[in-house]
């Protein structure tokens, strides 16, 4: 175990560790583009310059392996002047259209020119042109003058999702990342390269132009799409949510997460949920408040106690709301026939060797614990042939909380709607379920941001999340609806409306969110 | 006074073929060498001090001696890219004397214990390609290349590969991106070819002259081969001597031999009515000399960097009082922003500023604030990349501008030739 010194503190560093890495563990600031811990080292942005005693050169952190006794420096002037000089290389053919880049905000140019920058520049030539707006893929958009050239692009598609679809091309000034003709950018990863563009070069279809960063809060949560239970952090306001990041965790999923995942965000929005309940009798609807249609639901399950009801779960619940609504089931409604709702049976067990993973679930372990932890052995035939020789006669839905990986969900819906009673709890719409003739009640359910509990992911690692946001609500966690199904007396908080987007920290010089929105023009031009 | 040890048989056409080139002693230090141990000759090539003949110095055995004593397999490349400005001994020896080259690399690769190398010659010599390729058929035909060479077990085979014309490739990690058929362009260092190389093997990379000169150490011997030269720069040269002399060409000398006896002697002096103005020492990227110093310089390593200058890839470039020295730099700027490889940030900015600025001055559209701005983005570019293509942008500038400075000064203020009187427009239309 080598020890160094940085910056006059004394650092114990593990065998092989460069300085960049020291720092970042010692939370040394260093300036850096091209590198990243995540990928192989390329050293060309040639910012992290560090003095070490002896040698006559500045040298890159990055590649440089701490030996016994360094005495390494990047506060001395030798080093300020090197990367001041640097970050000038990078930006005298950066344009400076922050005003306009999808980026500003959460730039590391702009980052680091304010923490290492600030002189006036000295270019008086014409800028490089390059190339503006290049379709690089279905995800993924280039505005090549923006560009900084650190490769961590072309790194990544190396290196990680392994399908080399990024080069660099022409030489120069005039080099440029691009795709060679009749390639596209298009793998289960690409989004990756959007986070790790430290630059607006790469941006992403989704999010693009969607909205200013400055605008939206975050808040770190698990993924919820498969069983990989990918770490993220989630960016929302009062509009909704926008968009989904990976958050660093190297048990779980390193510093990636794949493009599937981050389309969760979408079925969380209002346009595509289910904001109240609804009661239907022959094609009529009632529309109640969720909690009161649970609690008027009570009594009548009660009385029916017993193994004429039954319980389908699907995977996408917290271990909390398991165990609270399987042991509602059990010990208020007498009843063990509990079903677990299988989305993709076929490719239930496909891994692609990075990160995605068959099970399209966050919790199918949990679940598992849940059922095993009360004895609970039904298999689908049994509600199956329940349904059909009239033995089983309510049947209580919770879920899919995502829609679109359960691909038989039409199918289920025609065969649980054969029961005399349904009762269907998710977050989200259903035109099949609206349109159901027979005793139904739909009762919306918040999703995976508007609630803290539990995830256990595929290799059985527990991971607990705290709620982001709150978006309907009206609506109940699973565990909340038990309680009210049990007939039980619950406080549901509701939050103030101001609670959906509480700001901290706000400048008062800060533009308002308030104040954009009149700006008609802007709001209402969408997306590009 | 030429010291001729590589270009003895120059003179011979004969000395292209194999039969020309055995009758005038070739093959014998092949297999000669073929009966010695791999360190021997090693040890050898370190007695002698041979020093890179590509452009750094460095000395030749020490880096065999880098190589990991086990594993293989390893590979030896010859760097025929000779992209420098300037240069143009490599071509020279490749078109006069394949066989003397092929003769070295069979020595130098049963030394290291390799059993395959490759020429990577630059894309535009077409015809030095075409004589390798036969000479290496010829080899090969007379059981030089191939399997258990001269019946001592070895074994080796060689090829040549045809570079597609960047600079940045005759850089040995650049050549080997290349050579592995990725964009030319150089790797971080460490890890060192020696350790990984091509293909992540341990690879030797040596320039053309260097090889060569490898069958005179073995047929004469260290001691004799250090005759020639200096205790630090031992041996001879080729020296690519260009400009407005008589006879430009390429000389083999003995190194610390006189630079103005160089283009006085071998050269035949100055143009008619011309005088010596300038001389880059070293191929382009070399700092510049002015005629005084030029007068107190000899052509060896030690001479010229406490000259602060180099020998570098040994291609003399002599400068007479008609040239323009900021049109000079505006050429030199041009290409080092062409080839630049766009990987480090210092010298894919750095160049196409550099050249920006001159330019600007050279049309006339100069600040004289710009002058110092160059010699400061190119003291900044200096040092600061993974290869030393950044440096050999630079150090022409800062040498153009601090010892010419009142040429650069009077075109900034006049917008025209202090040397010439006129603008860039009419010196180039």
């Amino acid at each position: 175990m080598p020890k160094c010194t940085i910056n006059g503190k004394e650092v114990e560093v593990k065998e092989g560790t460069t300085i960049i890495e020291a720092m970042y563990k010692n939370k040394d600031s260093i300036a850096h583009y091209c590198y990243h811990p995540g990928l192989s080292v390329a050293g060309v942005c040639r910012l992290c310059m560090v003095e070490i005693e002896g040698n006559p050169r500045v040298q890159i952190a990055c590649n440089t392996t701490i030996t016994e006794g360094m005495k390494i420096n990047n506060t001395s002037q030798k080093v300020k002047d090197a990367t001041k000089w640097g970050l000038d290389f990078h930006l005298i053919n950066h344009p400076l259209d922050c005003p306009i880049c999808d980026q500003a905000g959460e730039c590391g140019l702009q980052d680091q020119y304010m923490e290492f920058g600030k002189y006036d520049p000295e270019m008086a030539e014409k800028k490089q042109k390059k190339h503006k707006v290049v379709d690089l893929g279905p995800t993924v958009v280039l505005d090549s003058e923006r560009c900084i050239l650190c490769s961590r692009c072309v790194r990544f598609t190396d290196e990680v999702s392994k399908t080399s679809e990024l080069g660099l091309f022409n030489r120069g000034d005039r080099t440029e990342i691009g795709t060679v003709e009749g390639v596209q950018l298009d793998n289960k990863y690409s989004l990756n390269v959007v986070d790790i563009c430290p630059v607006g070069a790469l941006t992403s279809k989704d999010f693009r132009f969607r909205q200013r960063v400055w605008y939206l809060k975050d808040s770190e949560t698990v993924c919820t799409g498969c069983s990989t239970g990918c770490n993220v952090k989630v960016y929302f306001n009062k509009e909704g949510m926008f968009r989904v990041k990976p958050v660093f965790n190297e048990q779980v999923n390193g510093h990636w997460m794949c493009d599937e995942g981050r389309d969760i965000y979408k079925f969380t929005n209002k346009e595509v949920r289910l904001l109240k309940a609804k009661k239907g009798q022959g094609g009529n609807w009632t529309e109640m408040a969720p909690g009161a249609a649970a609690k008027e639901l009570s009594a009548s399950l009660k009385s029916a106690a017993g193994d004429s009801m039954a319980l389908v779960l699907t995977a996408q619940y917290t271990v909390e709301e398991y165990e609270a609504i399987v042991s509602t089931f059990v010990n208020t409604f007498k009843t063990k026939k509990i079903f677990f709702w299988i989305n993709n049976k076929e490719t239930f067990e496909t891994f692609d060797g990075l990160l995605l993973r068959g099970d399209k679930n966050p919790n199918t372990k949990g679940l598992l614990k849940t059922l095993e932890k009360h004895g609970i052995t039904a298999s689908w035939g049994d509600l199956t042939a329940g349904i059909a020789n009239g033995s089983i006669k309510t049947v209580v839905v919770a879920g899919p909380e995502n829609q679109a990986v359960f691909p038989d969900m039409k199918d289920r819906i025609n065969e649980l709607s054969k029961a005399q009673n349904l009762i269907w709890m998710q977050a989200g719409s259903n035109d099949q379920l609206a349109a159901l003739k027979g005793n139904v009640t739909l009762i919306p359910l918040k999703t995976f941001v508007e609630k803290d509990g539990t995830f256990i992911n595929h290799q059985g690692l527990e991971q607990k999340f705290k709620r982001a946001t709150t978006i309907v609500s009206e609506a109940l966690t699973l565990d909340q609806a038990a309680s009210l199904l049990a007939g039980q007396e619950i406080k549901i908080a509701v939050p103030a409306k101001v609670e959906t987007f509480v700001e901290t920290n706000r400048r008062p010089d800060e533009v308002m969110l308030e104040h954009r929105k009149k700006n008609e023009f802007v709001f209402k031009r969408g997306s590009l | 006074m030429e010291s001729k040890l590589l270009t003895e048989f120059y003179h011979l056409d004969e000395f292209r073929g194999i039969e020309g080139y055995k009758k005038n002693g070739g093959y014998v230090e092949l297999a000669k060498a073929l009966k010695m141990q791999p360190q021997q000759i090693i040890d050898e090539v370190k007695a002698s001090g041979l020093r890179g003949r590509g452009g750094a110095g460095f000395p030749t055995g020490t880096k065999w001696s880098f190589l990991p004593k086990n594993g293989e397999p390893r590979y030896l490349l010859c760097n025929a890219d000779e992209g420098e400005p300037g240069t143009f001994k490599d071509r020279l020896m490749m078109e006069r004397a394949p066989h003397q080259l092929i003769e070295g690399m069979i020595i130098s690769a049963f030394a290291i214990g390799s059993k395959k190398s490759y020429i990577y010659v630059r894309g535009e010599y077409h015809y030095p390609i075409s004589v390798l390729e036969k000479a290496i058929r010829e080899a090969y035909d007379a059981g030089l290349l191939g399997k258990n060479i001269l019946g001592s077990g070895f074994d080796h085979d060689m090829d040549v590969y045809s570079g597609a014309g960047a600079y940045i490739c005759g850089e040995e990690t650049g050549m080997i991106s290349s050579l592995e058929g990725a964009k030319g362009q150089p790797k971080l260092k460490p890890p060192f070819p020696a350790v990984q190389g091509y293909l992540r093997k341990p690879t030797i990379v040596n320039n053309v002259e260097t090889l060569a000169a490898v069958k005179y150490i073995i047929r004469d011997g260290a001691a004799a081969y250090r005759k020639h030269g200096t205790e630090k720069s031992p041996g001879t040269k080729l020296f690519s001597l260009s400009g407005n002399v008589m006879k430009p060409g390429n000389y083999e000398v003995p190194l610390a031999y006189p630079l103005i006896d160089l283009i006085n002697k071998e050269g035949g002096g100055m143009k008619p009515g011309r005088k010596l103005k300038a001389v880059i020492p070293g191929g382009s990227s070399a700092p510049v000399m002015t005629a005084a110093e030029v007068e107190k310089a000899t052509l060896d390593y030690e001479c010229l960097a406490g000259m602060g200058t180099m020998l570098g890839s040994g291609a003399v470039i002599v400068i007479d009082d008609s040239q323009c020295m900021v049109d000079m730099l505006g050429v030199l700027t041009h290409f080092y922003h062409h080839e630049s490889c766009g990987q480090c940030t210092p010298c894919r900015e750095g160049t196409g500023w550099l050249n920006k600025i001159v330019h600007s001055i050279l049309e006339g559209k100069g600040r004289l604030q710009d002058i110092e701005l160059l010699e400061k983005v190119a003291d900044n570019m200096k040092g600061r990349t993974i290869c030393a293509l950044s440096d050999a942008a630079a150090l022409p500038v800062l040498s153009f501008v601090s010892k010419f400075r009142d040429e650069f000064e009077f075109y900034v203020r006049e917008g025209r030739s202090k040397v010439k009187g006129t603008t860039y427009a009419e010196m180039h239309h």
